[in-house]
């Protein structure tokens, strides 16, 4: 088990009222499987996804990410956590501008301090199997949006990690090239990734081998 | 219109509080600070520039070829100014003027009042008006003086019924019954010449002596040339008049070695404007107009003003970033360039107006301490006059014109869509990074400047002088007795305390006194065929061990030798220049042989003059004839504080009517370098307020750059960065600009200060310490001002930032 969410609530406090973003969440996770998280805006598909991907805390309830339990994990530790074993993917793609696609490629490495020949050969192999080699030197703002997504999901899985979590990663796509980043999705998740995606699209979530459905912070 | 502007320019800055307010301070403490800075420059630089013949009248020095080089005095002798009237085509008046403490006694007061000794043509050619009295020709009469208001204020009690009163004065030994004839007005703070009374010139005690001599020359003249003539027709006109006057000490440096100017003379008389003679050295040899004081504070105050006004230029341009969107809206609906430009303007005048005029207020508030701070006179009058007025006005014009009309510029002339779409690209960055490294280099170069000067002031303070100056009390002889008679009964007096270790007197004193006057004595004579000059200083038994002066050969003046007032002691550098083998052997001949000297001791050289000139020749006489001026007092370590009393005490007691102005030597010494003490306060509070500016700056805009960057913070941490790696990045970006700033500054700095250094003799060394230190606490104040802002943007939630909306 990859990793499972018991009774997590999530709220925030407005007017001397509390707002539920998430309640009581139960999930397991196994390694290889591919989740599509649906439902309708402000239902707390987003914000699900960032309590998995320890980018934002949770008010009550456990989190076991890999025997780890990461309610009780400093943020320090929690950082070194999803530094290794998660990559992220965005759907305005935040590539950092003033790098090139190379660049933006080791990003990630460089913080996980991986050696510079090895750094270099990671990012070659990369660029190699996104076919995006003639790219390595362009900036992102001379690349289609197609093309940045592309990027996006290789450096998202540069480091080797074992969950991917896409927050409507085709969100600013045209449909060609969102058919291809779903392809790749689904073809990265028969070698053995884990893949969590926030979709709107009922056909983009055919992709995944399981559906939740969130509304209004509520698994149903 | 013009309301719709205004209205939407006060939400604006309302909205943008924290900026608002850190330009409102900044530019608030800049204007007042330069304000101050301003009047004191403005007041320097007023100096001597109310005479009304200003343009017509000048001092005169005059400037000699000697075997040590040329050398310019502009001290004469008596016969001068009548001669040069005389002889002399193109002189409307020509006077003499000679400073002096002067004994004023009235009923049973006794005051002591800086008398200048002049001609009656004082009054036509120096702007010095009349309150009450003979206006036309105060001194008609050789017993006629006039006093200031202050001067009858402090030896009358008022100014009322003083005209035609009769007070004597105390010249050389004797009184003297004089009448008032008038009441002058008192003389303006920016004077060169400050007097309560001035006298006619026949009075002073050693006018009847010299009345003839062309070689003895101790006062200044001054002349007024006649409408049409110019310096330099002077300067011809005078040139047979002075190889006739000082054939003597013509033929003299011609036997010993001279070379002539270009134009093969040896003498030659030149012109200085009273304008600039405030300004003036002759450190070179010839008259030096240099304004550089009130210049640099002017520099200071410009720069100061300078770097706020960068501050707001840098805050505008990142602030406007966030306002494209805005841009983008209004031209949408029609609003064309100017309108936009106009606007953007406007926010900036509202900006510098309320900025303006509370720096009014503070600068007004501050002017007190400021002024003792400072230790100047000048007054905001200065400031006010319509022209300053006007062309500040004009200034804070242009300065709102460049810092608000520039951002608004660059936006106003951006595409409608790529306005709205929120992108901008100001050439990345380049102004402002340029504006941030000029302000550390302005910073950097201040701070280095504050650490030489200090360094400077210690490196004076604690040099060995050669004298002991902790231990020794200077008091000015400014009663009525004699003062050798005074020496004598202080020595009675303080006899019997075993605090008191020596006392004695001469005829100077050792750095500036509370008395506040200064001067030097200087003398000629022929040795061996050739032409000496040296210092000349009456002192009186026990000078040297009084103050702990070295004898390297001989003896010094002693009771147990009758004849030691034909007898003499030099310093080392006079031994020097004598050449003899053994010094103790030399004998000299004064006043054409009558009488012969005979050097009898050595002493190590001493700072007998001011610390930034080198040791000169100096040669100590003793004799009862010449009047001391100063006594000193030597005291033990131990109860210091009770032996000045003691002092004090048996002085009032010999001379109840004069003041005590008694000091130790130490003080007299700090108040030689009053002048570095000044410009190193200026220099030091410009540079923190140039710093502190300069850092409210990069707060600024460090947290605007943290504000753009927030997406890449987020990306960045989301691909697993620490906080401490994020931090550093941002920083470094900073201190970079800083390094940058420090490798400009430093060697400008260094050519400025090493100039600067060249003024002293004997200087602190300009160490590469100096400048480092500079540099790490701009770099260091520059990090802990951007490294909070940067710390707090690294360890926020990425979330926040990376959100999709």
């Amino acid at each position: 088990m990859l990793l499972q969410l018991n009774n997590i609530f999530k709220w925030v406090n407005s007017g001397g009222q509390r707002i539920f973003l998430l309640k009581d969440i139960n999930l397991e996770v196994e390694q290889g499987e591919f989740i599509s998280v649906m439902g309708p805006s402000g239902s707390g598909k987003s914000t699900l996804l960032n309590v998995i991907g320890m980018l934002d805390s949770f008010d009550e309830g456990e989190y076991n990410f890999l025997d780890e339990s990461v309610h009780s994990l400093k943020e320090k530790h929690r950082a070194n956590l999803y530094k290794q074993y998660i990559g992220f993917v965005f759907q305005s793609y935040h590539l950092l501008d003033e790098l090139t696609v190379k660049e933006n490629l080791e990003m990630p490495l460089i913080y996980k301090k991986v050696k510079g020949s090895e750094r270099k050969a990671m990012v070659a192999d990369m660029l190699d199997r996104f076919n995006i080699v003639g790219k390595k030197d362009l900036f992102p703002a001379q690349l289609s949006g197609g093309q940045q997504q592309l990027v996006g999901v290789a450096r998202a899985l540069i480091a080797n990690p074992k969950l991917i979590l896409a927050d409507e990663p085709t969100g600013n796509l045209n449909s060609k090239q969102g058919e291809e980043i779903m392809e790749l999705f689904k073809q990265l998740n028969e070698e053995g990734v884990t893949i969590i995606q926030v979709t709107h699209s009922e056909k983009n979530a055919e992709y995944g081998s399981r559906i939740i459905n969130l509304l209004d912070g509520r698994m149903v | 219109m013009l309301k719709n502007y205004l209205k939407i320019a006060l939400r604006n800055l309302i909205n943008n509080k924290v900026f608002t307010l850190t330009n409102i301070v900044g530019l608030t403490s800049a204007l007042a600070v330069s304000l101050l800075l301003v009047m004191t420059a403005l007041f320097e630089l007023s100096y001597d520039q109310f005479h009304a013949k200003k343009d017509s009248v000048y001092q005169v020095y005059l400037s000699s070829q000697t075997p040590r080089g040329l050398e310019s005095g502009t001290s004469q002798p008596v016969p001068l100014a009548p001669a040069l009237k005389a002889d002399v085509p193109g002189i409307k008046h020509a006077v003499r003027t000679l400073s002096d403490d002067v004994l004023a006694i009235y009923k049973e007061k006794e005051i002591n009042l800086d008398a200048e000794f002049s001609d009656p043509a004082f009054f036509n050619i120096f702007t010095f008006p009349a309150v009450k009295g003979n206006a036309e020709n105060p001194l008609s009469d050789k017993n006629n003086v006039a006093i200031s208001e202050e001067g009858a204020q402090k030896l009358f009690g008022s100014t009322d019924n003083v005209i035609g009163k009769s007070i004597s004065l105390q010249l050389g030994k004797q009184e003297q019954l004089f009448t008032i004839s008038t009441i002058l007005e008192d003389p303006p703070p920016n004077n060169s010449m400050d007097f309560d009374i001035v006298i006619p010139f026949e009075n002073h005690p050693e006018y009847i002596s010299n009345m003839d001599r062309w070689d003895s020359q101790f006062h200044l003249v001054y002349v007024e040339l006649e409408e049409g003539i110019t310096p330099e027709q002077f300067e011809k006109n005078t040139r047979d008049f002075t190889s006739l006057h000082y054939k003597g000490s013509i033929e003299n440096a011609i036997r010993d070695g001279a070379v002539a100017n270009a134009d093969g003379l040896y003498k030659q008389f030149h012109l200085l404007s009273i304008a600039d003679m405030h300004f003036t050295s002759f450190a070179s040899g010839m008259a030096e107009v240099k304004r550089t004081f009130p210049y640099m504070i002017l520099g200071i105050a410009f720069v100061i003003i300078f770097i706020v006004c960068a501050n707001f230029i840098n805050m505008n341009i990142a602030l406007s970033e966030r306002r494209l969107k805005e841009i983008g809206m209004r031209k949408t609906l029609g609003a064309v360039k100017k309108q936009l430009f106009f606007q953007f303007w406007m926010e900036s005048l509202l900006v510098f107006m309320v900025s303006t005029i509370l720096g009014l207020v503070l600068g007004n508030l501050l002017l007190e301490p400021f002024k003792t701070l400072f230790n100047t006179r000048a007054t905001l009058d200065y400031v006010t006059q319509p022209k300053i007025l006007l062309i500040f006005g004009l200034s804070i014009f242009c300065v709102t014109l460049i810092a608000g009309g520039y951002p608004a510029l660059l936006m106003s002339r951006l595409g409608t869509l790529r306005a709205l779409k929120g992108k901008l690209d100001f050439g990345k960055n380049r102004l402002r990074n340029s504006l941030i490294v000029l302000q550390f280099t302005i910073a950097i170069l201040l701070i280095s400047g504050t650490l030489v000067l200090h360094g400077q002031i210690e490196f004076m303070r604690n040099k060995d002088l050669g004298y002991n100056k902790e231990q020794v009390i200077s008091i000015p002889l400014n009663g009525k007795k004699d003062s050798y008679r005074v020496v004598e009964l202080l020595r009675d007096e303080l006899k019997g305390n075993i605090d008191i270790l020596n006392i004695s007197g001469a005829d100077n004193n050792l750095g500036l006194g509370r008395d506040g006057s200064s001067m030097n004595s200087m003398m000629g004579f022929d040795y061996q065929g050739r032409g000496v000059v040296t210092n000349a200083l009456t002192v009186d038994y026990d000078y040297a061990k009084t103050l702990d002066l070295e004898v390297v050969a001989g003896r010094t003046f002693s009771r147990d030798f009758a004849a030691d007032s034909l007898s003499l002691v030099i310093n080392e550098t006079m031994a020097k220049q004598l050449g003899e083998e053994d010094p103790l052997s030399i004998r000299i001949p004064m006043d054409d042989g009558a009488t012969t000297y005979s050097v009898i001791g050595v002493v190590k050289d001493f700072n007998f003059q001011d610390i930034s000139k080198q040791v000169n020749p100096l040669t100590l006489f003793m004799n009862n004839d010449w009047d001391l001026y100063y006594a000193y007092v030597k005291i033990a370590p131990e109860n210091i504080a009770g032996s000045f009393e003691a002092v004090e005490k048996a002085w009032s007691k010999i001379e109840p009517q004069a003041e005590f102005l008694g000091s130790f030597l130490d003080e007299n010494l700090d108040r030689t370098f009053r002048r570095e003490k000044t410009m190193a306060t200026i220099v030091t509070s410009g540079s923190i307020l140039g710093i502190l500016l300069s850092c409210i700056g990069l707060f600024a805009i460090s947290m605007l750059v943290v504000g753009q960057r927030t997406k890449e913070i987020g990306v960045r941490k989301v691909l697993g960065a620490s906080i401490s790696s994020v931090a550093i990045l941002l920083t470094k970006d900073f201190l970079k600009l800083v390094a940058l700033a420090f490798i400009i500054s430093t060697p400008i700095a260094w050519y400025f200060l090493n100039e600067w250094l060249q003024n002293y003799a004997s200087h602190v060394v300009l160490s590469p310490l100096f400048f480092v230190a500079a540099g790490l606490t701009a770099c260091l104040i520059a990090f802990a001002t951007v490294g909070s802002r940067t710390l707090k943007a690294a360890s926020a939630n990425p979330v926040k930032s990376l959100r999709d909306e």
